[in-house]
């Protein structure tokens, strides 16, 4: 839509690296929200490849990983995050880390998938046609072409969260974060979904409550009532939180609890 | 304008759209004139976003309309649509929900179903009619009192719009507390 | 997708939307000084003629005169009332040749041809320090999510059916309205998480792709 000239604004200088390791660093990092804590307490720094996060219902996953792309910004404590401390890093984030929503109806915001995975570009500085070329070349190289030009709205939701994942990488992040990614796809789209995830080179921080999305994972933290209750290889973890969660459940079903 | 507004802006223009699919209720006593829920929806932008937001909803809905897509009740759309005898209620409705949250704003202390009723009758009959009735007495040609007793018959079915919004905004008040955005 | 464009590549197709925009505007300027019904019956016949050169699909876009039948009648019924039949004839003819005419710019004009003539209208925003962008993207957004709302409403409306029997209740508007809030609260953040409405460059286009379709 450039249709007059645009005042050139001053690109500021960039204070994030995108290389940085450990690419995290909480050091008694809390949030509140409403006036109520979410998170505290947190220390400690992520640099592994493959970073998946659990917990119960509540437990503070989701706002933990929207400390990541700044999307929340820690009431106490100092959050440094690709070398940059957390709130001169946010204007920055969106171009480091990809970020994929449960709900892929709550992410795609354009009308087809064309302009989805064209608003990336667009909003890296690309023009309109540019980015529309660039964003075809992208969805062939995925293999999703046929798509292009498809209403979001007429998609499986497999293919909607496809697009949705797609759409965050045509920006080319150093880190995707993916909230519950998988929770809404059937068992086909899950596989699928995950495979595509695990091959890409980004950096991955994963909220899921299906341990099998976990296979192949570097590191699990675990988190209970905001704070990091666990924290180490999967196979610790995973039982540990099996474990805990029998403990809890065994005993007696009080519904009123649950 | 912040990002969130942008959204909420957006978001109610897509619910006036949605509302259009509602297919119109005749109510017997009030003559069978047939009520569509859509106005409905422009009341409610007013009264849940407040003036500025909600006025804006309403604009964009119009913008919409305007470039072509069928969100009219009935699957109206278009420009045709603004060269209607009824245009001036069109242009009636973002001013409509601007007074309606404007009032809501104004009155921040009166309970929620009699601020709502206030704002919806002004905003949404009152606003909508003053810009109403001179569209069709100029599109038509006809003296303004004549237009007035034409655009009469939907009164009552507008009088049951605004029971209505003042139920729903105080169902969602209490529902969801921080969702009037017109108070807050 | 969701639009009244008549697909096609008729010469009222290929003519661009600003032109078409100004010539009707210019047209209905100049109905409005004339009053002759003679003037106004060969303009109508004129109208018909252009949705004749679209072809079939073209003729039957005049459907919308069959809804709008009921509310020209009425105001001819009210000139009669009022003693001014043979006044009101012009004035019917009038609206007919207007509300043809500019419903025939849209059944012509893809909608992102349209809101690409009508951009610059948003220049005015800049000089106050608002970015055009905006305005676009809120069209974006619309349009992606007008039609999934009408899927939500009606599913809500499914439910309500299958517990109540009726298919209509205003008690279905509050829970809609909490979702649509709840949604947009979702979208903001995933519109953050992307770099936010003004993007990222400072200086950043929206895309536009095959919305008529």
């Amino acid at each position: 839509m450039a249709i007059w000239p645009r005042k050139n604004r001053q690109e500021k200088a960039r204070v994030c690296d995108p290389h940085a390791d450990p690419f995290a660093v909480f050091e008694e990092v809390s949030l509140d929200l409403g006036g109520k804590q979410i998170l505290s307490g947190l220390t400690l720094s992520l640099k592994e490849d493959r970073i998946g996060v659990i917990g119960l219902n509540g437990s503070g996953k989701s706002s933990f990983v929207r400390l990541l792309n700044g999307l929340r910004q820690p009431a106490g404590g100092a959050l440094t995050l690709f070398g940059a401390e957390a709130a001169s890093a946010a204007p920055e984030l969106p171009r480091h880390v990809g970020f994929v929503f449960q709900n892929p109806d709550h992410q795609a915001i354009f009308p087809t998938v064309e302009e989805e995975i064209a608003f990336g570009l667009t909003q890296l500085g690309r023009d309109r046609r540019e980015s529309r070329d660039e964003a075809l070349e992208f969805l062939a190289i995925h293999g999703c072409a046929q798509l292009a030009s498809m209403p979001i709205a007429e998609l499986s939701e497999g293919q909607k969260q496809l697009v949705c994942i797609l759409s965050v990488l045509v920006m080319e992040p150093r880190l995707l974060v993916l909230d519950e990614p998988l929770t809404s796809l059937d068992m086909l789209a899950t596989r699928k979904i995950r495979e595509k995830v695990l091959s890409l080179p980004q950096k991955i921080v994963m909220v899921s409550h299906d341990f099998s999305h976990f296979e192949g994972f570097d590191r699990i933290l675990w988190l209970e009532e905001g704070r990091l209750r666990m924290d180490g290889p999967p196979y610790e973890v995973l039982r540990a939180f099996e474990a805990d969660i029998d403990r809890r459940s065994g005993v007696k079903l009080e519904l009123a609890a649950l | 304008m912040a990002d969130r507004s942008l959204v909420h802006i957006a978001f109610y223009a897509a619910l006036i759209a949605a509302l259009g699919l509602v297919p119109p209720v005749a109510i017997p006593f009030l003559g069978g004139v047939p009520i569509t829920a859509q106005t409905l929806g422009v009341m409610l932008a007013g009264i849940m976003l407040g003036p500025v937001r909600g006025g804006l909803a309403v604009l964009l809905f119009l913008f919409l309309v305007a470039l072509g897509a069928p969100f009219l009740a009935g699957g109206r759309g278009g420009l045709g649509v603004f060269a209607s005898p009824s245009v001036g209620f069109l242009i009636g409705w973002p001013v409509g929900a601007f007074v309606a949250g404007w009032i809501m704003r104004a009155t921040p202390g009166m309970n929620i179903f009699a601020s709502a009723a206030i704002s919806a009758a002004v905003g949404g009959i009152l606003v909508v009619y003053l810009f109403g009735i001179p569209g069709v007495a100029y599109m038509a040609n006809l003296p303004l009192g004549t237009a007035a007793v034409g655009s009469a018959i939907y009164i009552p079915g507008d009088l049951v719009k605004v029971v209505l919004a003042a139920l729903i905004a105080q169902t969602i008040a209490r529902g969801l507390p921080g969702a009037m955005l017109s108070r807050s | 997708m969701i639009s009244i464009y008549l697909q096609g590549d008729s010469w009222l197709h290929r003519t661009p939307a600003g032109l078409k925009l100004l010539a009707v505007a210019v047209a209905s300027l100049l109905l409005f000084q004339v009053s002759s019904a003679f003037i106004f019956a060969a303009c109508l016949a004129a109208v018909v003629g252009c949705y004749a050169t679209l072809g079939r699909s073209g003729l039957e876009r005049l459907a919308l005169l069959r809804g709008l039948s009921v509310l020209l009648g009425v105001l001819l019924l009210l000139h009669w009332v009022s003693g001014t039949f043979w006044e009101g004839v012009p004035v019917i003819l009038r609206l007919l040749v207007l509300i043809l005419a500019a419903n025939l710019v849209s059944i012509t004009t893809r909608m992102d041809d349209m809101l690409e003539a009508v951009m610059p209208l948003f220049k005015p925003l800049e000089w106050v320090g608002l970015s055009a962008r905006k305005p676009a993207l809120c069209v974006a957004l619309v349009l992606r999510f007008a039609p999934y709302m009408m899927q939500i409403l009606s599913r809500m409306r499914e439910a309500y059916q299958a517990r109540t029997g009726a298919k209509n209740s205003w008690k279905l508007l509050p829970p809609l309205a909490i979702q649509c809030l709840r949604m947009s609260d979702n979208v903001a953040d995933a519109l953050q998480a992307r770099g936010g409405s003004e993007g990222l460059s400072g200086q950043a286009d929206i895309p536009t792709g095959p919305r008529a379709v």
